[in-house]
């Protein structure tokens, strides 16, 4: 290799920018997060240095190439010490032997939210440190929508009343094929993805997509759509952008698209989803957090740096401040339990289920999507497409 | 060329070659040093055939590939070697690393001791940086610690302990001094991997203010080939990349292993890939092709309009039309998606209000197909020009003065003359391009995903899905999580195939040059 | 083959470009209009938003988390080096390929398009391993550096770009060449005198296709830059589309509309060269 090397050197003159190291070396953090989390970690970091005058460096790296990157890059020495991602990451991660478990004694443990702890063990051992907890619940425009529904059936009067597609104008969108979005329709009524197991970890072979529950969510997806409420096509740019301009009266969404909507200057309001068939309604809870990479050079030093520094009321809010999602650091929730956004995400999530997070999941999510594409565009009866769905994801699992 | 010249050229091309020469054989030698014997191998031997081309008199049209071809062969042949090697493990989710870090990562797992003893400590430091320890367990009685030995006890009120504010805390004694909490989590570093010995546990740092005491908890034997868990006597044998014990229990996580064909049995075996493969292959052709037709005569038909000189403004016009060529294709792609959008989306408003005519695009199967040929005619047509104009600088005029002198009409000239010799340099561009639309994922990915998904289907599976986005699916949406090694074989078979395609249209390239030959 | 047209003529000539001119102009004004609407939606319903700001803009070059002028800068200055070396390459093998007669010269070069069409995805792991060995001895060649980048774009010069040129050079009759090598010139510089002068419309050609290329990739770029000051344009957008739930759509279309200029000023620089030159000097068989 180097020959060549050298041969490049007399063809080539070339100007080099030569970079710092971006590998975990000794005496120094490397986080990796997307870059909605660099700027408040960037703080943080410099704070964390002038205090023990170690280095904490912070790069930005898109939230879906994340886990790529340290799946490459770890092995070979080049990967972060920290990562900063949502809790069903961790099945895969640990399965690839690339997360480091966190200890987490007695006194700092009570300080978190039981579910957001929970999120991040596997096999018994807690492999993050959650710092947010966010799930889907109901957004609506107030201007549209003085009276929140309480109830699926309300939601559906209110919504009809202010549809009009002739003008664009909508009244309540999910935005589809999304099963991330949809589950809280199959949970009311008693779907779940995969069942547990009575150890309570996770039973990959228990599909619940296609149980009487989940029927019945897939049966009222339809309805909307043969109503006239729902449209097909309906994605997520479709939904937001429709939401911030105001045409659109609800939506199911997460509090992901806050920035869009203040910008837009939306008279918006948050609160849990409406029951159907009186029984509450469960979206998905995720859970952000840090992890720890298991080959850093600095696994006591970050996890110090977590349990430490990160795991302080301070910098938990400055965290929140720019996450906008309820912490899931006590002393910090409680102290912004006031804001409106937070009680309307975290009435929602407290309904909630954690994500899956077994690696089994990502064969969920192209089937799932693929039976709420064939309902939503009646290519289906939504009881042959989830049932479709399910075999599809049970003779993957199973392996050919 | 004079003799002077020629002494000069001559010699400078050997004091060249003789330092790179030199380089090689030293970088060889340091390269086998460190026990890359293959890599040292092919680099001696590369050395060697360049060596060779500049020295030899026949190898001389060689040296004007050589520094092109270095490129080649170190970026473009040596992944798909890579690839062709990954494709015959089971490298992919649960399988990234080796075997011997997995067996690394269970080494350094460890149980607690059931006494779970806990000590607080002070670190101590003298001069030379070594480091010492004291233990405090928590009925009272210290230990001094060194790295990698047994603790020992002492006492705290020897003098050779010194407290010099008298807090209760030792401050220094034989030359070490205490380290503060600052400088404590500055060498952090050292002190994780400080192993002290007690009994046949060792102790070892676990968070900020604790040691606790451990047991390994694995070992692995080199000798059967085996690891041991120490704890519960039970015993994992490695299969297919995982550790295994005997009552079937796996350990996460595994490593990669070389599975010979099995990825690729898999591939051809399997229903899930079967059933759909006619259907999917049939429209990537037919995409591939289509793509190629539509911006070719787009392309083609614009580059002879504004090839003309009498054309005013070409120049601007020119430009303009290459705006999609110079915009990142995944937002004109996202874009394009949202104007085909059946509800909301520009294309159907339009056609509705002049019209009166609404088409569900990215539901329906064929509308679909029809919307991914126009946005990618919109994407591929400025490249189409582009090259169509430089290759239309290669035919002399003259040759389109002579037909006119005889009477031919500006489309018999294009017909006979212009569009035959095109095709000549243009023909394996148009078959590369067909390759590269063969396994064009990204435009499918971001306009369609591949949908609509077609119904009843016993893998996720959409109508316009083309192959390799379809079997990129599978690979990394598939058992559990990515499968690079069956994703490679995939590739490879692709490649297969699309190679055959190409290497019969270059065939039919060679027809063409013969008939250039004689116009 | 061309003649002066009547006005009606150049009026439907015109009139043609200017519909595909709209076809391609089309999605470019949602993109500006995504780029002044307030709510980061990229599909308005509007074309002119409501309260139109030009804020971000002015964002663009004073953002601080993301230096896009730097991105610009380094995707202009990668693109623009790796296209001059791709038509340096690409020109080389052209000449030995047009004007040599050896063994394995047909299929050498069917070879070398055919090996062009592997498909890359897997690549990537393979070239980031070689560079992270590479750096290991030689650092500045090494992972995060733009000459890696750079030399691992070159690995595709001996492709499509090599055809199309060696076609080019085929047209250029040997005749001048011949004479020059009488006078004795040697093969190198009647490359350098006859053929490269001759050959700037295909040249200009190539650097166009490849700085075009080259600027739009993000896939190697983006596993192969890791420090921000490094990033070329289009791996820092991608920072933007890979986030759990694009929202930032108006930073992104700004930051494309801004990033096209470069391309479109070179191809108007370029153009002059896209004339023919052949005519002139050469003499046909």
């Amino acid at each position: 290799m180097k020959k060549f090397c050298v041969f490049f050197i007399v063809l080539v003159m070339l100007i080099g920018l030569v970079s710092i190291a971006s590998a975990s070396v000794p005496g120094k953090i490397l986080i990796w997060c997307d870059e909605t989390r660099a700027p408040v970690l960037e703080e943080v970091g410099k704070e964390f240095t002038a205090k023990y005058n170690v280095p904490v460096e912070v790069q930005e790296v898109g939230f879906g190439d994340i886990r790529g990157k340290l799946t490459t890059a770890a092995p070979v020495g080049e990967g972060a010490d920290l990562i900063i991602g949502p809790h069903d990451w961790i099945g895969e991660l640990i399965e690839n032997g690339l997360l480091e478990p966190i200890s987490l004694f007695g006194e700092l443990r009570s300080k978190f939210v039981p579910v957001s702890l929970d999120a991040f063990t596997y096999g018994g051992k807690l492999y993050g440190l959650p710092y947010a907890t966010e799930s889907v619940a109901l957004f609506y425009n107030k201007d549209l929508v003085p009276e929140p529904p309480a109830t699926f059936e309300e939601l559906i009067t209110i919504a009809k009343g202010l549809t009009n597609r002739e003008e664009g104008r909508y009244g309540f969108l999910i935005q589809t094929p999304d099963p991330y979005h949809l589950f809280p329709l199959l949970s009311a009524t008693g779907g779940y993805v995969f069942g547990e197991n009575p150890d309570g970890t996770t039973n990959p072979l228990d599909i619940g997509l296609a149980n009487e529950g989940s029927i019945r969510g897939a049966n009222l997806l339809l309805r909307l759509i043969k109503e006239g409420i729902e449209v097909p096509g309906a994605d997520y740019q479709t939904v937001t952008g429709l939401f911030n301009e105001g045409k659109l009266g609800m939506m199911i969404a997460g509090p992901w698209t806050l920035g869009g909507i203040k910008e837009a200057g939306v008279n918006y309001a948050i609160t849990k989803i409406p029951t159907i068939d009186g029984q509450v309604a469960k979206p998905f809870v995720g859970v952000q957090g840090f992890m720890i990479s298991a080959f850093s050079e600095n696994k006591l030093l970050a996890r110090t740096f977590l349990t430490e520094f990160i795991a302080t009321k301070d910098v938990m809010l400055k965290l929140y401040e720019r996450a906008t999602r309820p912490p899931a650091f006590l002393p910090a929730l409680e102290e912004v339990s006031t804001n409106p956004d937070i009680q309307g995400i975290a009435i929602s999530a407290a309904d909630g289920i954690p994500m899956p997070k077994i690696p089994e999941m990502a064969s969920v999510w192209g089937a799932w999507s693929d039976a709420i594409e064939l309902i939503v565009n009646q290519k289906l009866e939504p009881d042959q497409a989830m049932k479709n769905a399910a075999e599809q994801i049970k003779k993957t699992i199973m392996g050919e | 060329m004079t003799m002077k010249n020629l002494l000069f050229s001559i010699s400078l091309k050997i004091l060249i070659l003789g330092i790179l020469d030199a380089l090689a054989i030293w970088s060889i030698i340091t390269i086998i040093f460190d026990g890359y014997y293959w890599v040292g191998g092919i680099l001696s031997l590369g050395v060697i055939i360049i060596n060779y081309i500049f020295l030899s008199e026949k190898a001389y049209p060689f040296r004007y590939m050589v520094p092109g071809l270095i490129f080649l062969i170190i970026m473009v042949i040596y992944p798909i070697f890579y690839t062709i090697f990954v494709s015959f493990t089971n490298y992919g989710t649960g399988h990234i690393l080796s075997k011997e870090q997995v067996i690394e990562q269970f080494e350094n797992q460890y149980y607690l001791s059931e006494d779970n003893a806990t000590y607080t400590y002070q670190v101590f430091k003298n001069n030379y940086g070594d480091l010492k320890v004291i233990l405090y367990s928590l009925n009272g009685e210290s230990y001094l610690c060194e790295n990698e030995k047994k603790i020992i006890k002492v006492n705290l009120s020897d003098s050779r302990f010194i407290d010099i504010d008298k807090d209760g805390i030792i401050d220094q004694f034989d030359g070490y001094k205490k380290l503060d909490k600052i400088q404590i989590i500055q060498s952090l570093n050292e002190l994780q991997n400080l192993r002290f010995k007690k009994d046949e546990y060792f102790i070892k740092l676990v968070s900020l203010t604790e040691f606790k005491v451990y047991s390994k908890k694995y070992q692995f034997d080199s000798l059967e080939d085996r690891l041991l868990d120490l704890k519960n006597g039970i015993i994992y044998y490695p299969i297919e990349g995982y550790f295994v014990s005997e009552q079937g229990e796996r350990l996460a996580p595994g490593f990669r292993v070389s599975i010979g064909f099995k990825n690729f049995i898999r591939l051809i075996k399997s229903p899930q890939i079967s059933n759909p493969f006619l259907r999917v292959f049939g429209w990537t052709f037919l995409w591939a092709f289509l793509s190629v037709i539509t911006t070719f005569a787009l392309g083609l038909t614009l580059a002879i309009v504004l090839n003309d000189p009498y054309l005013k403004f070409r120049k601007i016009y020119r430009t303009l039309l290459i705006l999609p060529y110079s915009i990142p294709a995944f937002i004109s792609c996202l874009i394009w998606r949202g104007f085909f959008n059946t509800e909301v989306g520009i294309v159907n408003r339009i056609l509705n209000n002049f019209f009166q005519v609404i088409i569900p695009w990215l539901q329906d199967p064929i509308w679909a197909k029809v919307a991914l040929v126009i946005v990618n005619l919109w994407l591929g047509f400025p490249y189409m020009m582009i090259i169509t104009l430089g290759a239309l600088q290669s035919i002399p005029s003259e040759l389109g003065e002579a037909a006119s002198i005889d009477g031919a009409s500006g489309w018999q000239q294009f017909k006979k003359i212009t569009f035959p010799l095109l095709l000549v340099s243009l023909a394996p561009l148009l078959i590369g391009s067909f390759a590269f639309n063969f396994n064009n994922f990204n435009v499918i990915y971001l306009v369609t995903q591949g949908r609509p998904a077609i119904p009843g289907a016993g893998t996720p599976a959409g109508s316009t899905d083309i192959l390799i986005s379809y079997t990129y699916r599978l690979a990394f949406e598939g058992v559990r999580g990515n499968q690079w090694g069956l994703a490679s074989a995939v590739s490879l078979i692709i490649f297969i195939i699309v190679a055959i395609i190409s290497a019969v249209g270059f065939r039919y390239t060679r027809a063409l040059e013969e008939i250039s030959k004689n116009v | 083959m061309y003649k002066k047209h009547s006005f009606t003529e150049a009026f439907i000539r015109n009139l043609f470009v200017w519909i595909f001119i709209a076809f391609a102009i089309f999605p470019f004004i949602w993109i500006f209009s995504a780029s002044i609407n307030p709510s980061n939606t990229l599909l308005g319903q509007s074309l002119i938003p409501k309260n139109f700001t030009w804020d971000r803009y002015i964002e663009f070059f004073t953002n601080e988390q993301h230096p896009f002028g730097l991105w610009i800068l380094n995707s202009i200055k990668v693109s623009g080096i790796t296209a001059i070396f791709t038509v340096i390459l690409a020109a080389l093998g052209a000449y030995a390929f047009s004007r040599f007669r050896f063994k394995g010269r047909r299929t050498g070069l069917l070879s070398l398009l055919l090996v062009q069409m592997f498909p890359q995805m897997l690549a990537m792991v393979a070239i980031y391993l070689l560079l992270l060995n590479i750096g290991k001895y030689i650092s500045w060649l090494g992972l995060n550096q733009h000459i890696s980048l750079i030399m691992v774009y070159l690995g595709g010069a001996m492709g499509f770009n090599m055809w199309l040129m060696k076609g080019y050079f085929d047209t250029i009759s040997y005749s001048l060449e011949e004479s020059a090598m009488i006078d004795g010139a040697t093969h190198f510089q009647s490359f350098l005198r006859i053929i490269l002068p001759l050959a700037r419309p295909i040249l200009a050609v190539i650097f166009i296709l490849q700085f075009i290329g080259t600027y739009s990739d993000f896939i190697l770029a983006s596993i192969l830059l890791s420090s921000k000051e490094n990033y070329t344009l289009a791996v820092g957008l991608r920072l933007f589309i890979t986030g759990q739930y694009t929202t930032r759509w108006g930073m992104f279309a700004t930051a494309s509309i801004i990033g096209a200029l470069p391309i479109m000023m070179i191809f108007l620089l370029l153009q002059n060269q896209l004339v023919s030159g052949l005519t002139r000097g050469g003499v046909k068989e």
